[in-house]
């Protein structure tokens, strides 16, 4: 009775599954190390240091110097109070409206519910650029029909500046951001919406709960998990919320944030010493933020 | 219980009408693209906006064609830098869509039905990547880019897509589905691992890879960001990043830029339109995870 | 020559767990073995090791003398039908049935001979040509027995492959698989839990137990002489009544003394006895429910019981009783022509019921080590 084989093999094959294993893995693993994690260590490891763009000018480690320069940034400060509005006011109207649209057409047949739901992810699929084109033609002081409709209807009786002024700048971003959010969440809630155990939901009206209590009661808790993936994907994407105001607004009027200071002082700020460090000290922080912003997402949502 | 059978239908009825408001007021922007880029200048310029153009035409486009010119494909005649710039979104967005299934279907096989050394370790990397904020991660992978000497270049558009780790997560999922017998009845059946992988698992995740496909291909096109960073001059601009630099030059040729607007947007939207049931598909199975 | 040998297999898990315990049995050519018992004892992984499925701890196999344990399972001339049938869903029954043919590069006719012939012994000839979802229980059952026999293997491994299917489709593909043995001739190894099928379709019989082997033998060996308490309660339904006697030395025999009655011991099983020199001692008896009967117990030895439940299962009738003050429970089988008339359709509860078992229909077990007393 051969032992001591017996066990190196079973090693022997371990090693072979791992070795197939890794094998299949290879292909997405290069590109995953290579341009995700790598990446990540890089900013890390660059927010250290005073780093330029222009690599012919010498790089030192700076340690922390970076994010103490940070805290007392003012722009900085206004932009993180800008993202923090944008995301505040966004993610929960986000979140009602969806939720509010979807159980108002999960249950009306395939090809309404279709249409609804491809027109509501239609913003989505058009894309930054063609979204922002002409919504800012449509923001435009003369030309843009919101200044016509409104002085037509009677609530205003001058042209707005809308991204011009720093009282309505950022609300127009957030409208904007809106209307490409709300498609995604549409989508998953229906879908939540038309696995609700239908069981349940009879057992409730049995027992006399009127329309709203069997929602609250029933379908509410059961959609948890989506409300939480929704609330977690909703942050991230307005966090990051870029193209708008780079195409729109340049940051200018009150609507800079961090995702564009982030760029600006990366590529724009090419004159200021360790800039490229400097950006990437705010991502760092930037990323912090959302993961914590997830966290606590993640425990309340735990604790309901 | 009549009047709440009652109250029930009135809340119907205004629902409805609210939602047809809510889609008209969401298609609006769209109608307003198409419209815009076949209205002339004159129209599109005047104080009171035109609801509905009475005339049409060409002119846009026309204009939009002559702004900027390069070579429609590499090497090739020197044409309209529009044409360029779709040939070029279209082959990135292709090229994305083609490595990720690929990479991640293999990937995600591995996850889902190998037991090996680190598994734990490199799902829970996957895991915290994709609760990281992409664009973060676009600042650095410049400096990454240049070193490889790919700045500029279109590849440095679809390497970091195909990396996003979306894609095998998605198709460990959908991997997970397929029983372990079956990939046993296959080994006996005499089939190596290569062989399972093509004729038996590829057939039984095909809904996810369509999915993914159609996820990674319009994402890549829309991903304007990671395209303003890494492309820098005309012939090799993506349809949106070209836009967006006319955008820039000029404030005043809306006419112009409503029709490279349509331009951008049109091959995105019809792709979605035909291909929205493995969009949806996609959306929903990756949502469902822990 | 398809035999089968497996020598001290062990199958041992990270932690020390032992699944499968010192295996030892050897399968002649041909042979139809049935491994049984119940859940979690080592019979599946005990298949899969042959199957090569499963990574031998430690042992020997062979397959037609050659040493197997580092052999692929593709290289074992095996082949397998699943609990689950494991049919590829997008193909078709006859590309299901072909692909471990294509897998050997075999000769296209070859192949379609083999698909055709194996479809018309299982009489799957008109589903061909429809994928798996298309199909009911039972005609997948014989697809993936059909894509198990066109390799024409040497052993053919089934694991539980009727558990799947409801009780009437489960008798008809027992007698199915009884008369697919006789076209194709190969040696089956055959995994359930059912010791129905066990019995009815085995040649020689494993039972198995916590990963030990219990007894092997014929279907008539292990009925008639069960090793242990648990082979003899396996076997059987109802399960064979246990319960706690006195074993006597007589003048010329022996006698027990159990539930309240003395049972003089005669014959073949007095002879045993006598030649092991038992003296007096505790015993577990048992006796098989259908081998007591209520024909000649007023005599003496007739036992009292009290009627718990009647089940009436059409010419027989299943009684739950008790026996004495200790309530000890009794199962009996009582052919229905043995009951007075207005017992043939059930028998109340609280009925004072008497019956009786021959002595030669006893089983002796050791209270303590529950092994055969005949073997001890």
């Amino acid at each position: 009775m051969a032992k001591q084989p017996q066990d190196a093999m079973t090693r022997a094959l371990a090693r072979r599954e791992t070795t197939v294993a890794y094998l299949f893995l290879l292909p997405s693993l290069v590109f995953f190390l290579g341009f995700v994690v790598i990446p990540m260590i890089i900013c890390i490891f660059t927010s250290l240091t005073d780093s330029n763009m222009n690599a012919k000018i010498a790089t030192s480690f700076v340690g922390l110097s970076n994010f103490i320069k940070l805290a007392s940034d003012k722009t900085f400060i206004d932009a993180l109070i800008n993202t923090f509005v944008i995301v505040l006011v966004s993610v929960p109207a986000v979140c009602a409206f969806s939720l509010w649209v979807s159980s108002a057409i999960y249950r009306l047949n395939g090809v309404l519910l279709s249409a609804f739901r491809c027109i509501f992810y239609l913003p989505v699929v058009t894309g930054s650029v063609a979204v922002t084109v002409v919504w800012k033609w449509m923001y435009n002081n003369y030309t843009g029909i919101f200044n016509h409709v409104l002085k037509t209807v009677g609530i205003i009786d001058k042209n707005i500046n809308w991204l011009g002024d720093e009282k309505y700048a950022l609300w127009c971003i957030i409208l904007i951001l809106f209307t490409t959010s709300v498609g995604q969440p549409i989508v998953l809630y229906v879908s939540a919406l038309g696995n609700v155990d239908h069981s349940l939901v009879e057992a409730a009206e049995v027992d006399g709960a009127n329309n709203m209590q069997v929602f609250w009661q029933i379908k509410w808790p059961q959609m948890m998990p989506t409300t939480l993936y929704i609330l977690v994907i909703t942050t991230i994407n307005s966090f990051q919320c870029f193209a708008l105001i780079q195409l729109l607004t340049s940051g200018g009027s009150g609507t800079n944030t961090v995702m564009y200071y982030i760029y600006y002082t990366a590529f724009k700020l090419t004159e200021q010493a360790g800039h490229f460090g400097y950006a990437n000290a705010m991502g760092v922080v930037l990323a912090i933020f959302i993961g914590l912003l997830s966290a606590l997402q993640f425990k309340l949502a735990k604790e309901k | 219980m009549k009047s709440g059978v009652q109250h029930k239908s009135v809340y119907r009825i205004v629902s409805i009408i609210v939602l047809f408001i809510l889609a008209f007021l969401f298609v609006f922007p769209l109608y307003w693209i198409v419209t815009g880029a076949f209205k002339t200048t004159q129209q599109i310029n005047s104080v009171t906006p035109v609801w509905f153009p009475t005339e049409w035409t060409l002119d846009n486009f026309v204009r939009l064609f002559a702004r900027r010119t390069a070579p429609i494909f590499p090497m090739g005649p020197v044409g309209p830098a529009a044409i360029r710039w779709l040939f070029n979104t279209v082959f990135m967005a292709v090229a994305a869509m083609i490595l990720t299934c690929i990479t991640a279907s293999m990937a995600g096989y591995a996850l889902a039905k190998k037991r090996f050394r680190g598994r734990a370790i490199l799902f829970g990397l996957i895991v915290c990547a994709m609760a990281l904020p992409k664009q973060v991660i676009l600042i650095p992978l410049i400096r990454e880019i240049s070193f490889l000497g790919l700045y500029d270049n279109i590849w440095a558009v679809i390497f970091p897509t195909v990396g996003w780790p979306f894609g095998v997560f998605l198709m460990k999922q959908f991997s997970e589905g397929i029983p372990g017998e079956i990939l046993e009845a296959a080994r006996i059946d005499g089939a190596n691992e290569a062989r399972t992988f093509a004729t038996i698992v590829v057939p039984m995740v095909k809904p996810g890879l369509g999915a993914l496909a159609i996820f990674t291909f319009i994402n890549s096109w829309n991903d304007y960001f990671m395209q303003l960073i890494m492309l820098a001059s005309t012939e090799n601009a993506t349809i949106s990043l070209g836009i967006s630099t006319l955008q820039a030059e000029t404030s005043v040729d809306t006419g112009m830029l409503m029709a490279g607007a349509a331009l951008a947007a049109a091959p995105i939207i019809i792709v979605f339109l035909i291909f929205q049931k493995y969009f949806t598909q996609g959306i929903t199975m990756g949502a469902v995870k822990g | 020559m398809s035999s089968v040998s497996l020598k001290n297999i062990y199958k041992i898990y990270e932690g020390n767990v032992t699944a499968v315990n010192d295996f030892n049995l050897e399968i002649a050519d041909k042979e139809f073995i049935v491994l049984v018992g119940p859940s979690g004892c080592g019979k599946s992984t005990t298949l899969r090791m042959v199957a090569g499925l499963e990574e031998i701890s430690k042992g020997e196999l062979h397959i037609d003398g050659k040493l197997v344990n580092d052999v692929e399972p593709k290289d074992r001339d095996i082949a397998m039908v699943f609990q689950s049938y494991a049919l590829y869903p997008h193909m078709t029954v006859r590309e299901n049935m072909e692909f471990p043919l294509k897998l050997r590069k075999m000769d296209k006719d070859e192949i379609k001979r083999r698909v055709d012939q194996a479809a018309e012994i299982l009489d799957i000839g008109v589903y061909l040509d429809r994928k798996p979802k298309a199909l009911s229980g039972g005609q997948r059952q014989r697809v993936a027995i059909g894509r198990a026999i066109v390799r024409e293997p040497k052993v053919l491994l089934m694991d539980e492959p009727l558990s799947n299917l409801d009780a009437k489709l489960r008798n008809q593909m027992r007698a199915e698989i009884i008369k697919l043995r006789q076209r194709i001739n190969t040696t089956f190894v055959y995994v359930t839990h059912d010791q129905t099928e066990a019995m009815t379709l085995g040649d020689r019989i494993v039972i198995m137990k916590d990963g030990l082997v219990q007894q092997i033998g014929t279907p008539q060996q292990v009925f008639e002489h069960p090793i242990n308490v648990f082979v003899a309660g396996f076997i059987g339904t109802p399960q064979m009544n246990f319960f706690q006697g006195q074993l006597e030395k007589t003048g010329n025999g022996y006698q027990i003394k159990c539930l309240g009655a003395t049972i003089p011991v005669e014959g073949e099983l007095a002879q045993k006895l006598a030649a092991k020199n038992l003296s007096n001692r505790a015993v577990t008896v048992g006796i098989r429910p259908e081998h007591i009967t209520v024909k000649g117990a007023d005599a003496a030895n007739a036992i009292q019981s009290s009627i718990e439940v009647s089940e009436l299962m059409g010419s027989e009738l299943y009684l739950h009783a008790t026996v004495g003050d200790n309530k000890q429970e009794i199962v009996m089988r009582i052919p229905t022509i043995d009951l007075p008339a207005e017992h043939r359709g059930g028998v109340p509860y609280g009925t004072k019921f008497n019956f009786t078992f021959p002595s030669n229909l006893i089983h002796l077990f050791d209270p303590d080590t529950e092994k055969n007393m005949l073997d001890l």
